[in-house]
């Protein structure tokens, strides 16, 4: 037996651990090689779950039971364990995470130099990364709502890290009370299923799902508590305060813990409820969702005036391609023709677009934390002529800019243009909506670079000089990224995206991997 | 497949001949440049930056185009749309409850009916 069996409780288990011991570091170099090494360890883990799923399929992993794969002992007519579950699209998600959680912790590496509680932000850190890796590999929906309140109060902390500052505090507060009731509604409806079912086994609740009325109040808790927690228009508001005021490779990090909950989202509509829910309104609520997250999101970053903001307001209009791309293969699930004529195509696009926007978006919130500490500032209107003095920063910066507003041949292009393609076959006032999107997106990073980066230097940033090598390093993992998946999309498509799409799409294997055959 | 030619089911993308394309344009740039006047000495007068013929401000500050005042056009056009916009995002927590509960609300409609 190959030791890789256990790599969906590694994966969770080693940045836990990396949590605790964080807090025993008496000096500060201890702590950052600590820091360093468990994110390196935790990326590499995920990536060999990423391959090992790809190899053999599904991977299950019991927790606290005598086997590692006994998911039903016998004479269980149910799964009685915590059963993590890790199929095609969360070994995605998994890797996706971690690339993303790899570059921001080494962009904040030196932030840590500037603060006294260093450990504890590490400690943090980590927890919010297990917390987001949890809500990613576990096939349990109690086990999910524990991963979400791990998540969610190890970001309330990281968001109010500068807790001199009035405004990180007050938008940590904000964000506290509108997650734990939505934790709440989405614990109800947690509950609302284990009454009827008797179990908390998602594989298990969707194998027994018979869609009546208790069930769907408990999918409108569900959607609407997701809904929230990634950021979709009108529950975005908390998103520009919690990104603008959190340290910068925090806000990088967000995203994809951000992108969790819109994993958690997909995988309830598909996994647990699939074709079990009759009826198109469920994709067209998410494909609305999508909608208003894209062009609301992008109307509202055109006007901002603060860098990180701007990248906020733009992080939700981003969800919204994911939302409507996802939203289509939802509303094509029962129709295996409408799935091949734009169903798949769409959430190929969609699913793409969370390892973009995860790369991109990180790298953007990066290049604004290294203006913040390099000028002390990301007010716009205060900056300008930056280019001269840091030279990496707006390479990348460009390149993140580039690929965010979809310009060939950047990795945004790739997946807006499966989005327009498909959504222009349900309808073209989808695609007109998403393109207009993407033209908005390139006008508002143009303002950003032009007066951020271009024109004539300031005299009080004369003396600007570029951000230290380990954070030009964090950056450059993420530009990488972006680089490789522009160069790459078939790779890219064949190796990551289609398989995830296949295991989203497929129910039936996702209930198999746990139920066995007695299907 | 042909390296690069991404196929969507609609058409076709090809990253390659893109950067080609890129490549191409910026071949021409450089022709054009190279083009250009002969006679031109950097550290010279050559260089002074031509500022409508009026004197230029020491300060970048005072010649470059803020970002708040970018596409005031645009954002004076959309005036009305943005003030309702604009004072939907208050910032106070009830508020973003009250969407939260309108949200719900109507999802629940939609669903449930």
């Amino acid at each position: 037996m190959s030791w890789q069996v256990h790599l969906p409780a590694l994966v969770l288990s080693v940045p836990l651990l990396g949590a605790f011991v964080a807090l025993l570091m008496v000096k500060p170099i201890l702590r950052n090689l600590w820091f360093t090494f468990i994110l390196v360890a935790t990326t590499v883990l995920a990536f060999l779950l990423w391959r090992r799923v790809g190899i053999s399929g599904t991977m299950v992993y019991v927790m606290g039971g005598e086997k590692w794969n006994l998911t039903l002992p016998s004479g269980m007519a149910l799964p009685i364990r915590i059963i993590m579950e890790v199929d095609a699209f969360g070994a995605f998600m998994i890797l996706t995470g971690s690339l993303a959680t790899l570059a921001s912790g080494l962009f904040s590496i030196r932030f840590l130099d500037r603060v006294h509680d260093g450990n504890k932000f590490v400690a943090l850190f980590f927890l919010l990364f297990t917390g987001m890796l949890g809500l990613e590999a576990t096939g349990d929906l109690f086990n999910f709502f524990v991963f979400l309140e791990i998540a969610s109060v190890a970001s309330f902390g990281l968001i109010a890290f500068w807790r001199d500052s009035p405004e990180a505090v007050e938008a940590s507060f904000k964000y506290a009370v509108l997650s734990i009731f939505v934790a709440l509604l989405f614990l109800i409806g947690v509950g609302i299923l284990y009454g009827i079912y008797g179990t908390l086994n998602m594989a298990a609740v969707a194998k027994n799902m018979q869609v009546g009325f208790l069930e769907k109040v408990a999918l409108v808790l569900f959607i609407t508590s997701m809904a929230m927690k990634c950021g979709a228009v009108p529950l975005h508001m908390w998103e520009p305060d919690a990104y603008g005021q959190a340290p910068a490779g925090v806000s990088c990090f967000l995203v994809v813990v951000g992108q969790a909950s819109l994993y958690g989202m997909f995988r309830i509509a598909f996994s647990v409820y699939g074709q079990a829910f009759q009826g198109s309104v469920l994709a067209w609520i998410i494909i609305v969702f999508g909608l208003l997250s894209m062009f609301i999101g992008v109307i509202m970053a055109v006007i901002q005036k603060e860098a990180k903001r701007l990248m906020a307001y733009h992080c939700i209009s981003q969800t919204g391609y994911m939302l409507m791309g996802i939203g289509l293969g939802l509303l094509a699930l029962s129709s295996p023709q409408a799935m091949s004529e734009y169903g798949f195509t769409a959430m190929k696009g969609g699913i793409f677009h969370i390892i973009n926007n995860a790369m991109y978006k990180g790298l953007l919130f990066l290049t604004a934390g290294s203006l913040f500490y390099a000028t002390g500032t990301t007010e716009l209107d205060k900056l300008g002529g930056i280019s001269r003095n840091m030279p990496y920063t707006t390479m990348m910066f460009a390149v993140a800019a580039a690929a965010i507003a979809g310009l060939p041949p950047f990795n945004g292009f790739v997946s807006k243009l499966l989005i327009y393609e498909s959504s222009f076959v349900v309808h073209p006032f989808l695609a007109v909506v998403a393109m207009v999107t993407s033209i908005l997106t390139l006008a508002s990073f143009v303002k950003v670079f032009q007066s951020g980066f271009l024109g004539p230097s300031r005299e009080e940033l004369a003396s600007t000089r570029e951000v230290p090598l380990t954070m030009i390093v964090g950056m450059s993992v993420l530009c990488l990224m972006i680089l490789g998946l522009s160069l790459m999309p078939n790779w890219a498509l064949s190796n990551l995206i289609e398989p995830a799409a296949r295991d989203l799409v497929n129910q039936a294997s996702y209930i198999q991997a746990v139920m066995g055959s007695g299907l | 497949m042909t390296i690069g030619t991404l196929y969507t089911g609609f058409g076709y993308w090809n990253v390659y001949a893109w950067i080609m394309f890129f490549a191409i344009g910026a071949l021409v740039v450089l022709f054009i440049r190279f083009t250009g006047r002969s006679d031109y000495e950097k550290g010279t007068y050559q260089d002074e930056v031509f500022y409508g013929g009026n004197p230029v401000p020491q300060d970048g500050e005072d010649l470059a185009v803020p970002a708040s005042s970018s596409y005031w056009g645009f954002t004076k056009a959309l005036a009305s749309f943005y003030e309702v916009l604009v004072n939907l995002h208050t910032g106070i927590l009830s508020d973003y409850m009250g969407f939260l509960i309108v949200t719900a609300a109507i999802i629940s409609l939609l669903i449930l009916l």
